[in-house]
């Protein structure tokens, strides 16, 4: 009975009790809340990185595609048109905080009609900032990989695309693994701005949570704990795709072909 | 109709104000061997990158059986895959192993079916000697082995011609008689080539035909007992000199 009464001490913290308790105690309170916001957090993340990171695969390639005089006038012009897409959509997302496309986008969206679920458009957002970001990390990672690569590609006629697709990409990607790994950890943690548009991620619930007990420190405490947990996860387990990716150093010698001359 | 498979008219080719080639005329026939000497700059290599149109000439035709030759597209596709390429880098696909790499072009660009590719993957790495190490990647093995792969590789699209841009320079010396040896055999059994080099005994032994480049031009243009042993051009007669001596 005694051990019971201190528990429920620690559970209803009074006036002179330390902040710990106090996190402790709002933790347990919005236990619920806090799990739906991580996963709101970890879902917006995850997806907003994903389509990111295609978005960001597409603009690196369409940065790298060349044209040639004797090309076809419609391809010529195609390309053209579609590299002028490219560079104001990179230019016009790295060059804004991620906080005011969010308003811009979401507002943007209902002014003109569309209504569209907070987490819809935080994931909206997230994927073209990340496609912005990983459009110049792609390029970066497909300029890294050696000219003759393509050129042997070429030389048994494979097409560009081709080339790209079976050869360039594949090594390219090896090269940006750990610059992915940053992104995601990132956006991560850049969900948080998309309070401002109502998402009900980790930001948004820790706000709320601590205004009806005006312990906004407290409330953040938890989240900031959570945020950490979260992020140094994932940055482990790119450590550890990025060792697996690296491969065997070794091969097995086809002995069957050992003396075949 | 003539018989010559390729066919270089009237080539230049220029970066910037610098002209590299300078109006080349030459053709290959079926079952030449053609080795290209000269010393370093003389365009050699541009030559031949222009021959499968990795670099675009800045005039002139290269004619594939008297068609020439389109930019772009898929009959350049097809065209290059006619006409393999072994570089002096090698230019093995490092994501890939031994045997994927000898199957790419056949998968990828002949579109063949999967055990026709094995069959032939096995077949030209057998005849280079590298068939026991298919499961290795490229960074896995020595320059020489790399480019008897690569060979080999080249061999699995059945090419009519198969190009060498200094398929020994980058070699260590000890590996240059192996890949010399792989190239010598395929000349032996009638594989038509055109060969950029710097080992003149090879030249010398192997070709049917040398051509000497100097200054963007051919100079000479004949069969090695004579280029070599009575070259009739001074500036060949010069180069021959050097490149005995040292």
């Amino acid at each position: 009975m005694e051990k019971l009464t201190i528990i429920l001490a620690a559970a209803t913290p009074g006036a002179d009790s330390g902040s710990i308790e106090w996190a402790a105690f709002i933790a347990q309170k919005y236990a619920n809340m806090f799990l739906n916001a991580t996963w709101t957090t970890l879902y917006v993340a995850v997806l907003g990185t994903i389509f990111g990171f295609v978005l960001g695969f597409l603009v690196g390639v369409i940065n790298t595609i060349k044209t040639h005089p004797e090309d076809f006038i419609l391809k010529r012009i195609f390309v053209k048109v579609l590299r002028a897409v490219v560079v104001v959509y990179v230019e016009v997302f790295r060059d804004t905080p991620m906080i005011v496309q969010g308003m811009v986008i979401f507002f943007g969206l209902r002014q003109s009609g569309v209504e569209i679920a907070p987490a819809v458009a935080g994931i909206l957002i997230t994927v073209l900032n990340t496609g912005a970001y990983m459009g110049e990390t792609v390029r970066a990672g497909i300029n890294s990989v050696d000219r003759g690569q393509e050129e042997g590609a070429l030389a048994m006629g494979m097409s560009h695309i081709g080339a790209m697709c079976s050869i360039i990409l594949p090594q390219a990607f090896r090269n940006v693994i750990p610059e992915m790994g940053n992104t995601f950890v990132n956006n991560l943690k850049m969900t948080s701005v998309l309070n401002v548009i109502g998402v009900s991620e980790l930001f948004l619930i820790a706000k709320t949570a601590g205004g009806s007990y005006y312990k906004y420190y407290e409330s953040y405490l938890v989240i900031a704990a959570i945020y950490f947990v979260l992020c140094f996860v994932f940055n482990r387990l790119f450590g550890l795709l990025e060792r697996k990716l690296e491969g065997k150093s070794d091969y097995v010698l086809a002995t069957e072909y050992l003396d075949n001359d | 109709m003539s018989d010559a498979i390729i066919k270089v008219e009237n080539l230049s080719k220029r970066f910037g104000e610098h002209e590299v080639l300078k109006k080349i005329d030459f053709e290959i026939k079926k079952g030449e061997v053609i080795c290209i000497i000269g010393s370093s700059g003389s365009g050699k290599s541009t030559l031949l990158r222009c021959i499968n149109h990795l670099e675009r000439p800045t005039a002139g035709e290269i004619l594939f059986h008297d068609v020439a030759v389109k930019n772009t597209g898929h009959a350049l596709s097809e065209y290059r895959a006619k006409v393999g390429m072994v570089f002096q880098s090698f230019n093995l696909f490092n994501n890939m192993t031994v045997f994927d790499n000898c199957m790419s072009g056949t998968r990828k660009v002949l579109h063949l079916e999967k055990e026709e590719c094995k069959s032939r993957a096995i077949n030209h790495l057998k005849q280079v000697g590298m068939a026991p190490y298919i499961h290795a990647k490229p960074a896995q093995l020595s320059g020489g082995q790399k480019q008897r792969v690569a060979i080999a590789r080249a061999l699995c699209m059945n090419p009519e011609v198969l190009l060498f841009d200094e398929p020994t320079s980058a070699l260590d010396p000890e590996m240059v008689g192996e890949v010399l040896n792989v190239m010598k055999k395929l000349a032996g059994e009638g594989l038509t080539m055109i060969i950029v080099t710097h080992e003149m005994e090879f030249a010398k032994n192997v070709s049917t035909r040398t051509i000497f480049m100097d200054d963007g031009y051919v100079v000479e243009d004949d069969a090695p007992q004579n280029l070599f042993t009575n070259p009739k051009n001074p500036r060949t007669r010069e180069f021959l000199k050097r490149y005995m001596e040292g």
